[in-house]
């Protein structure tokens, strides 16, 4: 009977209670939705910032890697060493490493820094360029390089132009494969393949620095740098620490943010509940009149109404996870360009989170204990 | 039913100033007088839904006057069935549902009984329907199925025909009459002298004092 009361009260009062509905699940699909992207977002953001670059970079211990000019003796590091190092972390969260070789070579004549690498991870690690033409697909492509466009704009270089490096008593050629806009001292170099100007500077095996960007918060990075400053203690091993902070800064920010908003929003749902049930308890105080003649305890009449207020939250709060679920996935592929999945644990939480917003909504219904119900029956 | 020395104040007015009467057990009581006089104020505090400012009001071997607020509800519950002039049924329960909220505040539901109540007092076709889809008569006739389904020691009708047409209060009337054949304990409030002539004993009220108890002049003809 209880249900059965439950049930016939939803029913007669649907009209009153859209109202509540509707704040509720509104009110739960915009919280599900929120925590969704709350538990979403730091994936998200993480790979945001990885798209940035690089976030630990290895030197030689003595200091910032050299450009090796001609008159210069270079601060160097083994190739085979750093990458060692490098491939001893877990695979799965190191997106891309690449060696680095800077020299300044000569092109028409003019002094220019030019950096070996492996330019198949450069989509990878220098993500934020703006290419015009094409990247180069393998780190093993002697016959292509990449140029800033600066340099292209210097020596009028267009995709295709054919470029001439000198590097001392020794040179190469190579084929402008794409010109990099990257806002930054990138543009002012020119790219080839690492193996190339090992062979040009005549130091085989020999790197100037390395980069790595791994997937993870700036702690993970933090974790990454010790292990491979232990596995490799002869080179210095350092976190990118503005996009690292930055990015625990952001992700901290928009926590804060998320439950600043979720709060308010329970308030506000609890508000809209709140006014509902004040209207609907003046509307109940004459069947809780007859409820209390008839032999109910307050305690069983305000029971049935509570029941009532929680079926109302679960339901509306279901509902409102479903939505918000679909909202995140929306807003996922809006603001992150990929769906943010929606996560089990937020359904339990934000019924629990209706449930408790709609009996905190539903305290005008105590005042029912207060009927007198000769009063209300002589009035009636 | 013993009532003795029953005071009962609003404020300054006193609505019942002294009162005792008894009453047997199956007796069918009618308590008359004009507006005001204190007749509902007395059904109130015998069926525990108001308290007493003095005196004792015992039903059954319970005074009333000495009970808490746990202990009228649960006097409510088993020794009371109520039928209200206006019927007072929950709106959005249908007439069985409304038999069986009874039964549900008195112990456990049974809709089979329910529904044999509302058969009783003609409404077999009517068990499924809410109160807006019935008739005032068959409102009130829920109301009486539903003050019979716990079998209550005492029945309290207050002005129970006053808002029924001829035909419906005659229908209500013969359906009290056969409770009272059955031997429940009736007190009946009502204005009319012809309806409180079926009643086995008049108590007429002014001003809160009991005035005049007589026989009812019908009891012979009808017995």
């Amino acid at each position: 009977m209880f249900w059965r009361l439950v049930f016939q009260l939803l029913r007669g009062s649907r009209g009153r209670l859209t109202v509540a509905i509707l704040a509720i699940v509104s009110g739960a699909a915009v919280i599900s939705a929120l925590l969704n992207l709350d538990l979403g977002v730091q994936n998200k953001l993480t790979q945001e910032f990885r798209a940035l670059g690089a976030n630990i970079v290895i030197s030689p211990a003595s200091g910032a890697p050299a450009e090796i000019s001609s008159a210069e003796v270079p601060s160097l590091m083994a190739e085979r060493e750093v990458l060692e190092a490098v491939q001893q972390l877990p695979s799965a969260q190191v997106s891309a490493a690449a060696p680095y070789l800077y020299i300044v070579a000569r092109a028409q004549n003019i002094p220019v820094v030019v950096a070996g690498t492996w330019l198949d991870q450069a989509p990878k690690l220098d993500a934020t360029w703006r290419l015009e033409g094409n990247w180069i697909a393998s780190r093993a492509d002697d016959s292509h390089c990449l140029v800033g466009r600066n340099v292209a704009r210097r020596l009028h270089l267009a995709v295709g132009s054919p470029l001439g490096l000198h590097y001392l008593d020794r040179s190469l050629q190579c084929s402008v494969a794409g010109i990099v806009d990257a806002g930054g001292a990138e543009d002012s170099q020119i790219f080839a393949s690492l193996r190339t100007i090992q062979s040009l500077a005549n130091l085989p095996g020999q790197i100037g620095l390395a980069q790595v960007s791994v997937t993870g918060t700036a702690q993970v990075v933090a974790e990454y740098a010790d292990r491979l400053t232990a596995a490799s203690p002869q080179y210095q091993v350092r976190p990118i620490r503005q996009v690292a902070e930055a990015e625990g800064a952001l992700v901290g920010r928009i926590r804060l943010l998320i439950v600043s908003m979720v709060l308010l929003i329970l308030i506000l749902t609890a508000l809209c509940v709140l006014g509902t049930m004040a209207a609907l308890a003046m509307e109940r105080r004459k069947d809780v009149g007859l409820m209390k003649s008839l032999g109910g305890s307050i305690s069983r009449i305000v029971g049935i109404f509570l029941a009532e207020v929680g079926v109302l939250g679960a339901a509306g709060g279901l509902l409102g996870a479903i939505l918000g679920a679909a909202l995140s996935y929306w807003m996922g592929l809006r603001v992150f360009g990929t769906a943010i999945a929606p996560r089990w644990e937020v359904f339990p939480v934000t019924i629990a989170l209706m449930i408790a917003v709609t009996l905190a909504g539903a305290l005008p219904l105590r005042m029912l204990g207060n009927v007198k119900p000769a009063e209300i029956l002589r009035g009636a | 039913m013993q009532v003795e020395n029953l005071r009962k104040d609003f404020g300054n007015v006193r609505a019942l100033d002294g009162v005792s009467f008894r009453v047997d057990a199956g007796e069918w009581i009618a308590i008359m007088g004009p507006s005001g006089s204190g007749k509902t104020t007395l059904i109130n505090i015998l069926g525990g839904l108001d308290t007493p400012t003095a005196g004792q009001a015992v039903v059954d071997g319970t005074d009333v006057a000495r009970l808490d607020e746990a202990g009228l509800t649960r006097f409510r519950a088993e020794k009371i069935g109520f039928i209200f002039q206006q019927f007072h049924l929950v709106p959005y329960l249908t007439a069985v549902e409304n038999v069986m909220l009874a039964q549900y505040f008195h112990s456990t539901t049974d809709e089979k009984e329910a529904r044999r109540a509302l058969e009783r007092v003609g409404l077999g076709d009517r068990i499924e329907h809410l109160p807006t889809q019935l008739s005032g008569g068959e409102q009130q006739r829920v109301a009486v199925a539903r003050a019979l389904i716990n079998h209550p020691k005492l029945i309290l009708a207050d002005e129970p025909t006053g808002n029924l047409d001829e035909a419906n209060e005659e229908i209500v009337l013969s359906l009290l009459r056969e409770l009272h054949t059955e031997g429940h304990t009736i007190l009946m409030v009502t204005h009319a002298p012809s309806i409180g002539r079926l009643a086995d004993r008049r108590i007429e009220f002014a001003h809160g004092h009991l005035v005049q108890a007589a026989v009812s002049s019908l009891k012979p003809e009808l017995a």
